[in-house]
């Protein structure tokens, strides 16, 4: 198999060793041995990113631990008040629920669909075309834009009532609303600004492809199986690990989306908290209405629930991603 | 087999350090602490407004710093939008600006929570207050002391596009007018523009604009005394929720999607993008120019049409200038103030750009400088200020907003919007608007 034969490729034969190399490997194991103990190079060497490590997540992550069973607004001094907040969030909070069900309605809808397209594109685009990197760039291209506070701008005047898509539907004959403003689409006009950055998982999709192993095909070929049969038989279960990689992180990414959220509705959620995504929903406690105790609470929830949901994928995985190992 | 690395692990092992990274960026985000003060030994001065507001602000304080030459003053302006989380994050940060624009609304939560410096001991020597009303000085009072000193004179006016009004052949309402004047007028715009014009933008949801006066008609404030509970009455809310329902039947005024679009952004108001003639929101002309190219003219909020109804309307601070308690420069900051308030040629420059001037002196002053538009405004004010002081059934003017009170906006403009959209109706979202309100004042 393909593995075998990288092995074989990348591991050179190691030169014969010659008794003054054997005396050399001595002397440095005895030095190494000595070191080992009182060797507090390598952590000189680690400081810079400890301090990183320890000043810039695992402090503050401690800290919004702390703050998410406290009464603070972020100009007094916090108060302790226990586990209320965890308490209102889940029994006196409606606004929570909305943003609740607007995000999980997003990240069901939007991570499947940018994920097959994704995966479709990928498909289309490991073909052996002239100028074929000319058309993978225009393809990661939304990718990169998409994230800009500029195309969620752009994003809002496309799907407005007088903006850009209703004038096409216009040519049919069909009279658009203003989809950025009516509750029962809002959130879609969202979702179709995620799937158009299908880019990044495209091109894990298409750098798995080009590994899958050209003989299983050719096999697959001779034996007369029709290209679909080849998709659903052979691609699809030695792409598993990747497809397993791209849904864990698209999840993971969907459940934190501000930014489209924030700039779409003008930081309103609105309307009637349809794009109240929950990150948008944690930032407008923590920093509009001054309540970052609340916020940090939501954030300790969120961030239960996304790894509640990638351990469910892993243990999930064992059953559906194929290692050919 | 040595150094062979399985798809499996290396998986896994990417898998891992991507959810390990991603999950810490979502909760690192919400860390507080408080750093040490700003080094920068210019005096730092924030403010939200116009272009225009923006030029005048930047005009005065170069002519400011050319006769204070010690002072030297960083300006940092932008739009309304996160201009107050911006500030919350400073300060929070410790790096919170000397000197601040602050609003009316606001100044008694920043206030009660020790963010600002009181100013009471300035005035008279280095702060200048000469005709400045108690009343108005009531805006930026808290508890007895003054945290704000008010830009000029505000109070709630209708904008309204008169050319319009007078292309479709619809008379211009008297100032004396009622709600079911309102109603009546927006009908007939419907009427004869074809249905291609409603009257006014809907405003079921809106609060000092509109609902604050109509409470205040009926005798009731927003927020009792103490700010720990609402003032009004479910009936009120109701009789007001049930008005903008038929208003919008009748076409008086536009459907929810455009009323949601013009949430928190001006530029989507209903008057501006051409489907209204009429609306309650005051920053369409207030903040600087006009952005339409209609002839603007004013009117002040409409009278209650049943007996017993009250004057609503009253007369408030405009924008605030407040001095941060944090600050070492206070002083400084006072002189500012001071400068902004007396100096002739600085209330020149500013004109209506932050309110109507405070005082008798600075309002003559600018009249002869003024456009039609703003001699129109400025005449509005003038009719509203002279009905409230010779009313004798008006109620005081409301307290500073206790804290919690711009998420009770929000509840009421989300209901309006709620029922609007028909995903409720009036009778049960009156139960969870009074539920929801108590929540947040009591929290």
């Amino acid at each position: 198999m393909t593995t075998a034969q990288t092995d074989e490729v990348v591991k050179e034969p190691p030169a014969a060793a010659t008794p003054s190399d054997e005396r050399e490997r001595e002397r440095m194991r005895r030095r190494l041995a000595r070191k080992r103990g009182g060797g507090w190079w390598p952590y000189v060497f680690l400081a810079p990113w400890f301090v990183g490590l320890f000043g810039l997540t695992i402090y503050p992550m401690l800290d919004s631990l702390y703050l998410s069973f406290t009464k603070f607004d972020l100009l007094t001094s916090p108060e302790w008040i226990g586990g209320d907040n965890y308490d209102r969030m889940f029994t006196d909070d409606p606004v929570f629920w909305d943003s609740v069900h607007a995000t999980l309605l997003y990240v069901v809808v939007s991570v499947p669909l940018k994920l097959a397209l994704a995966l479709g594109v990928a498909i289309l685009l490991n073909r052996p075309l002239r100028g074929i990197g000319l058309y993978r760039a225009a393809f990661y291209l939304p990718s990169l834009l998409g994230g800009a506070v500029a195309v969620a701008i752009v994003w809002r005047q496309v799907f407005g009532g007088d903006g850009l898509f209703n004038d096409v539907l216009g040519w049919f004959g069909i009279t658009g609303q203003d989809w950025i403003s009516s509750p029962d689409t809002a959130l879609y006009t969202l979702v179709l600004l995620a799937v158009w950055q299908f880019g990044t998982p495209m091109v894990i999709f298409l750098a798995g492809l080009k590994q899958l192993p050209k003989d299983v095909y050719e096999a697959a070929a001779i034996d007369g199986a029709s290209p679909v049969t080849r998709f659903f038989k052979i691609t699809l279960p030695l792409l598993t690990p990747i497809v397993f990689f791209n849904v864990v992180l698209q999840i993971i990414d969907a459940f934190k989306t501000f930014t489209p959220a924030f700039v779409v509705s003008n930081g309103t959620g609105g309307p009637l908290n349809s794009t109240m995504l929950y990150s948008l929903y944690l930032y407008k406690k923590g920093f509009t209405d001054l309540q970052m105790g609340y916020a940090s609470a939501l954030a300790w929830v969120l961030f239960l629930v996304i790894a509640g949901f990638t351990a469910v994928n892993f243990v999930a995985s064992r059953y559906w991603v194929h290692y050919d190992d | 087999m040595g150094h062979h690395i399985s798809r499996r692990t290396l998986f896994r092992t990417a898998s891992g350090l991507a959810v390990a990274g991603a999950l810490g960026s979502a909760l690192t985000a919400c860390g507080g602490g408080t750093g040490a003060g700003s080094t920068n030994d210019k005096l730092t001065m924030t403010w939200w407004g116009s272009d225009e507001r923006h030029a005048a602000y930047k005009k005065v304080l170069a002519a400011f710093q050319k006769k204070n030459s010690s002072i030297e003053i960083e300006e940092r302006y932008s739009g309304y939008d996160g201009y107050f989380d911006k500030f919350n994050t400073n300060v929070a940060g410790g790096s919170a600006p000397d000197l601040l624009q602050m609003d009316t609304a606001l100044v008694a939560q920043y206030a009660r929570k020790g963010v600002l410096a009181p100013l009471d001991s300035y005035v008279g020597k280095s702060l200048d207050l000469t005709g400045f009303s108690k009343t108005l000085l009531a805006a930026g009072t808290v508890d007895g002391k003054l945290y704000g000193v008010p830009s000029g004179i505000g109070v709630n006016q209708l904008t309204i596009n008169r050319s319009g009004l007078e292309k479709l052949g619809v008379a211009y309402p008297d100032p004396e007018w009622t709600w079911a004047d309102l109603k009546k007028v927006s009908v007939e715009i419907h009427k004869k523009s074809g249905g291609k014009l409603y009257g006014t933008d809907d405003v079921g949801g809106g609060t000092l604009q509109a609902f604050e006066i109509f409470a205040r008609e009926k005798g009731q404030q927003l927020f009792s005394t103490d700010g720990k509970k609402l003032g009004f009455t479910s009936d009120t809310l109701q009789e007001w929720w049930e008005y903008w329902a038929d208003m919008r039947k009748a076409g008086a005024c536009p459907p929810p999607a455009i009323t949601s679009a013009a949430h928190n952004d001006l530029t989507k108001n209903a008057i501006v993008i051409g489907k209204a003639l009429f609306t309650f929101d005051t920053g369409v002309y207030g903040a600087g120019g006009s952005i339409t190219d209609a002839t603007l003219d004013f009117l002040p909020t409409p009278r209650g049409d049943w007996s017993g109804a009250r004057e609503g309307n009253y007369v408030n601070g405009g924008v605030l200038l407040s001095a941060t308690k944090a600050s070492k420069r206070v002083a400084d900051s006072v002189k500012i103030v001071s400068f902004l308030a007396q100096d002739p040629t600085a209330i020149k420059d500013m004109q209506l750009l932050r309110g109507i001037p405070p005082t008798e002196k600075a309002r003559d002053l600018i009249k002869a400088g003024l456009n039609d538009t703003d001699k129109r405004n400025l005449a509005m004010a003038d009719y509203i200020s002279n009905r409230v002081a010779k009313a004798t059934d008006v109620l005081e003017a409301p307290q500073p907003p206790p804290q919690g009170a711009d998420q009770i906006w929000d509840l009421l403009f989300q209901s309006n919007l709620s029922i609007a959209f028909g995903k409720t109706t009036v009778k049960s979202q009156l139960g969870k608007f009074f539920d929801q309100a108590a929540g947040i004042l009591s929290a």
